[in-house]
């Protein structure tokens, strides 16, 4: 017996053995070959989040790297697309395994990359960067792009919110277009009266409820105050700020929002508000493109206009929500830095000026010269709003620490629900952390 | 052959592999687990040791309290609802009504459906505009009762259980329905000529005899609700106002959130240690009686 017994454990370690040289040897003969001759290829692995059926970038993304690889034949693109939310879980995993890709989507502006670039998950790229790509850039965003002076990424769209209006639901309730806080409530208690919605927020999710805190607060109390709170939270507590939330729950109280807003999600928002549902969507210019969709009953029904100025605010309409620089990094694990540096400046160009030809965001490089007659009017008044703009701050959950950010939209969920006075809320508020960006 | 199979070595080597595969993916990550739990950690860099404090906060967290005391309330209405519920629908297959291989399968199919195809479903029939129950009360004069159930704290939590009940009563009948069915048919013959009535049999012959069945439910069920994840995760997604949130829920948004990986690891080694001190509560409990 313990001859079968020797002879198994012979067998078991000897097939183990063999395999684990097998695999040894087909990686070290693939590195070989692409490092020397340049007559194998480089295999470089791809992530990102661009999948959605109205996405533009989910068509122009592939059509890119098909692209790139049928003109270089010793540098290939293996793509890999995955949804949002999971897309964010499955990114933050593999970084925090050392697995991650070659290139991958991030989102930019703030806390979510920010670990990643300070633990050195992400490649520092300044030195791939030729001055002829710099000055392709849009004016300023070679700025935008750095974090402590160094660059990490390269930058695609620029996104800002806007609030988005149903024209036909406003005509018929015969309710005017809100350029003031006073014309909003005027023009809820006409959507009201006449029987329809006046707002969609899908605060299942949270964020959609959080642009509209942000917005508001904004509003009130100006960019420059808000960026200061930001950096000393103490600030929160103030009353400009206290009457941002008194003015949100005043807007809840008027039944500006759907009464089913806790458990709508976001998708199930641009559904509702794409088929006519709401009269009002306070949201950024990705959802240009699932509104002027031929599925999409408001099709040129919609208007975009800055979010309402308040009489007694001290922000003005050309101080923008929005102008966050998402784009894609290179991990610093990666064999073939200068290759996915290459790849990266290619794509993030790209993809930059194409999609927002097509739609998907305004753009981050220079466009003069390309064709922009193709464009929604959606994206025109968009791309018009943002060129008046005199400051910009980004999404709020991106600016504040991941922990604060969530806090930040639980309050503003709780807000909403009723639960608080505004006094408390910006009590809760002081609370957060301070921002480590800077901005 | 028969040499090789009485060989306790042998025995071991063939027992390996699927035990490696166990440790692997099983034992490995709890342990892993329980030293990220030690941990003040983001998921990148070094991680600070900072002892038993995630613990402590645990269990100071007005919100993680709430949402053990969510998972709690879950466990009891699968013991009091979903068992009985099941144990009934088994008892009367087992009494060979007809049609017993289609009704089986019938309550069978939720067990086989994906959770989050059954929470997709179940989100559909409770909207609050477009909605199934709502269109339904509506129809039937009730319209006063229409509400948005899953937006309401008050209505939430009860919403979100009745999907995971629902799903899982098939489960436990068809355990079920195998225990009652393995009883020798003797022992009815037996009760039969003693008069005994079909519901005298069922207390007093089926129910004791299916008792080792009963424990094996009553485990599975218990840790079931307090391991649920995915339905919770899609239907509410712990709100709102975390009002049906779960230690399951609560772990991802801590984790990949708010990027504290050694409070989530806590409260996911906290759901281990729970599971496993009511497996051997409820072993216990059987073994008595």
């Amino acid at each position: 017996m313990k001859a079968l017994l020797k002879k198994s454990l012979s067998i078991i370690l000897t097939l183990g053995l063999a395999g684990s040289l097998a695999a040894c040897s087909s990686d070290s003969s693939g590195e070989k070959s692409s490092a020397g001759s340049g007559s194998g290829s480089i295999k470089l692995k791809l992530w990102d989040q661009s999948v959605g059926n109205t996405d533009p970038s989910a068509k122009l993304l592939p059509q890119i790297v098909e692209k790139w690889n049928s003109e270089h034949p010793d540098i290939q693109i293996e793509r890999t697309g995955t949804t949002g939310e999971q897309y964010k879980t499955k990114i933050k995993t593999s970084l925090a395994a050392g697995e991650a890709p070659d290139l991958f989507y991030g989102m930019g502006g703030g806390s979510f990359m920010q670990p990643y670039i300070e633990s050195g998950n992400v490649l520092e790229i300044s030195s791939y960067l030729t001055d002829d790509i710099k000055s392709r850039m849009a004016p300023g965003m070679a700025e935008a792009i750095e974090t402590d002076g160094k660059i990490y990424t390269l930058p695609v769209y620029t996104h800002i919110a806007n609030l988005y209006v149903n024209t036909e639901l406003f005509e018929k309730a015969g309710a005017k277009i809100p350029t003031t806080y006073t014309e909003l409530l005027d023009a809820v208690e006409k959507l009201k009266a006449a029987g329809i919605t006046p707002a969609l927020i899908g605060e299942k999710d949270r964020w959609p409820g959080m642009y509209w805190y942000d917005m508001i607060a904004m509003r009130q109390a100006g960019n420059e105050a808000v960026m200061e709170a930001f950096k000393d939270p103490s600030k929160w507590d103030s009353p400009d700020f206290v009457a941002a939330a008194a003015k949100m729950q005043e807007l809840a109280k008027a039944g500006a929002f759907n009464s089913s807003m806790l458990s709508m999600s976001y998708d199930e928002m641009l559904g509702a508000f794409n088929a006519g549902s709401g009269a009002m969507m306070f949201q950024a210019n990705w959802v240009n493109a699932g509104i002027e969709d031929p599925s999409s009953a408001t099709k040129g029904k919609v208007q975009v206009v800055p979010f309402p100025v308040f009489e007694d605010g001290k922000g003005t309409a050309t101080e923008i929500f929005g102008g966050a620089v998402d784009g894609f990094y290179i991990s610093s694990t990666t064999k073939h830095p200068k290759e996915a540096a290459e790849f990266l400046m290619y794509l993030s160009e790209q993809l930059g000026t194409q999609g927002y030809l097509a739609g998907a965001g305004l753009p981050s490089w220079n466009i003069d010269g390309l064709d922009t007659s193709s464009l929604s009017e959606l994206d025109k008044s968009a791309a018009d709003i943002m060129k008046t703009a005199t400051s910009f701050i980004a999404w709020w959950d991106n600016i504040l620490p991941a922990d604060s950010a969530e806090t930040h939209k639980n309050l503003i969920a709780s807000l909403l629900a009723g639960e608080f006075t505004p006094e408390e809320f910006c009590k809760q508020m002081a609370q957060l952390k301070p921002t480590e960006l800077n901005l | 052959m028969n040499s090789v199979f009485s060989n306790k070595t042998a025995i071991a080597i063939f027992v390996l592999p699927t035990l490696l595969i166990f440790c692997g993916i099983v034992l490995v990550p709890i342990f892993v687990s329980s030293y990220y739990s030690v941990l003040d950690w983001n998921g990148v860099g070094k991680g600070a040791f900072i002892g038993l404090d995630n613990y402590v906060e645990m269990f100071k967290d007005p919100r993680a309290l709430h949402s053990i005391r969510n998972s709690f309330l879950f466990a009891a209405a699968s013991i009091f609802i979903q068992l009985p519920l099941s144990l009934l629908l088994a008892l009367i297959l087992a009494s060979s009504v007809k049609g017993e291989g289609f009704y089986r399968t019938v309550y069978f199919i939720p067990v086989l459906i994906s959770t989050v195809v059954i929470a997709q479903l179940w989100s559909k029939i409770y909207n609050a505009d477009y909605g199934l129950l709502n269109t339904l009360l509506e129809n039937i004069g009730l319209s006063e009762l229409a509400q948005d159930w899953l937006g309401q704290k008050k209505t939430a939590l009860a919403a979100s259980f009745i999907p995971t009940l629902w799903q899982y009563v098939g489960y436990h009948m068809l355990l079920m329905y195998a225990g009652a069915k393995s009883i020798s048919q003797d022992i009815f013959e037996a009760a039969k000529i003693d008069g005994a009535s079909r519901i005298r049999t069922a207390f007093a012959i089926t129910i004791p005899l299916m008792k080792p069945i009963l424990k094996v439910c009553l485990v599975f069920s218990v840790i079931g609700a307090f391991k649920v994840f995915d339905l919770v995760y899609v239907l509410t997604g712990g709100g709102p106002l975390f009002a049906t949130e779960v230690p399951s829920t609560l772990m991802y948004t801590t984790i990949f959130n708010t990027y504290r990986y050694g409070y989530g690891s806590a409260i996911s080694v906290f759901i281990i240690l729970e599971c496993l001190v009511f497996t051997v509560i409820i072993n216990k409990f059987f073994k008595t009686e």
